[in-house]
């Protein structure tokens, strides 16, 4: 049954005429739930486009406050916003932007003590995290949830987007088993990230997560695109489920959340 | 044509970017790489093509032929013609 009112008909009238998506696609929309793990770089675009979208229910989990260097990315905050924490003022500009969501903030750290009762109040979950201990514990616990999880990563040009259906499609480990060995990849020295490829990427996870909802097209299961913006050129790369994966393979040695240690040298080069 | 030797101790053939010409060597690998075909001269490693594309082995995965190689093998695992090679590469940043 569609419940949407006048107004909101009006608001989505761009999506509705898609014939793809229509009245019942944006009724799916509003009944949607969607947990945003992070909102810098890739949470910004991915949090203004669902919400603008119309996604009924939307969380944010950030222990971040803006600070000014955010400012040349991550653009649902402004320079107002500096020294505010970052569920705060992105879920403020979410609400100036569609009052009809409803925004969940929490103001803390993603922890494999939190995780699961997080992902039980939410259909899917886009990861927008800019360090390997969470990206790992996020895919691990989406695997034993059978979550769908928007997986998305940038450095320095380049970003890297996945969709996964745990336990169903690749997951993240079946492709990068193990996070980078500690010290081979250099990290809180700036590797710098060309602000745009934030968007490109964010707004490509927001596109997923509203195919995925609506049934469109088909989703990027068992694939991963890799985005060089110096080239301006996307490669995809087929994926599969790896037998030997240590989560969703055959024979999981991972059967516990795993909390890598937060190092210096886990962290990703340049995006903090 | 562009070639370019050896840039290590171990590199231990000669690469052509020419991918619109065959390849006049008796040692010819033709093979894939990031969806591009290139040819090779003599034998070459995961080790050696990984630094003579330029890549960062630090941020770099290899995946020959479906299968992601473990690091400590890249000097161990010859190419051959016919692979597909890519590149899948440790993106952590997000913020």
């Amino acid at each position: 049954m569609i419940d949407l009112t006048d107004e909101e008909i009006l608001r989505y009238s761009r999506h509705i005429i898609l014939s793809e998506v229509g009245g019942a696609g944006q009724q799916k929309l509003k009944e949607a739930s969607v947990l945003v793990v992070g909102a810098g770089g890739l949470g910004s675009p991915v949090l203004l486009y669902l919400a603008a979208a119309g996604i009924g229910r939307i969380g944010i989990i950030e222990d971040d406050v803006v600070d000014v260097t955010n400012l040349q990315r991550q653009i649902i905050h402004t320079t107002d916003d500096v020294d505010k924490p970052k569920v705060k003022s992105a879920g403020e500009t979410m609400k100036q932007i569609n009052p009809h969501v409803e925004v969940d903030i929490y103001h803390e750290r993603l922890t494999k003590d939190n995780i699961f009762s997080l992902l039980d109040r939410y259909d899917i979950v886009v990861d927008g995290v800019d360090n390997f201990p969470t990206r790992y514990l996020i895919n691990d616990a989406c695997v034993m949830k059978k979550k769908v999880l928007i997986e998305g990563g940038i450095l320095r040009f380049m970003g890297l987007i996945m969709s996964i259906h745990g336990g169903e499609t690749a997951c993240y480990r079946c492709v990068f088993e193990e996070p980078p060995p500690p010290g081979t990849v250099p990290s809180c020295a700036e590797a710098g990230i060309l602000g745009a490829v934030a968007g490109v990427v964010g707004t490509l996870q927001a596109t997923e997560v509203l195919k995925i909802v609506t049934g469109v097209g088909e989703p990027l299961y068992n694939r991963l695109l890799q985005f060089d913006a110096e080239e301006l050129r996307f490669h995809e790369v087929k994926a599969r489920r790896n037998p030997k994966c240590p989560v969703c393979g055959e024979n999981p040695t991972i059967t516990e959340l795993i909390e890598y240690a937060y190092t210096c040298e886990t962290q990703a080069p340049g995006t903090t | 044509m562009n070639e370019f030797g050896p840039n290590s101790e171990n590199s231990v053939g000669m690469l052509s970017f020419d991918d619109g010409k065959a390849c006049p060597g008796p040692a010819c690998l033709d093979i894939t790489v990031q969806g591009k075909p290139l040819h090779y001269h003599g034998a070459w490693n995961v080790r050696s093509l990984l630094e003579s594309q330029g890549e960062n082995s630090a941020y770099a995965n290899v995946r020959i032929n479906g299968t992601v190689l473990r690091r400590r093998d890249f000097e161990n695992i010859p190419l051959r013609s016919g692979d597909s090679v890519d590149f899948l590469y440790y993106m952590g940043g997000g913020k």
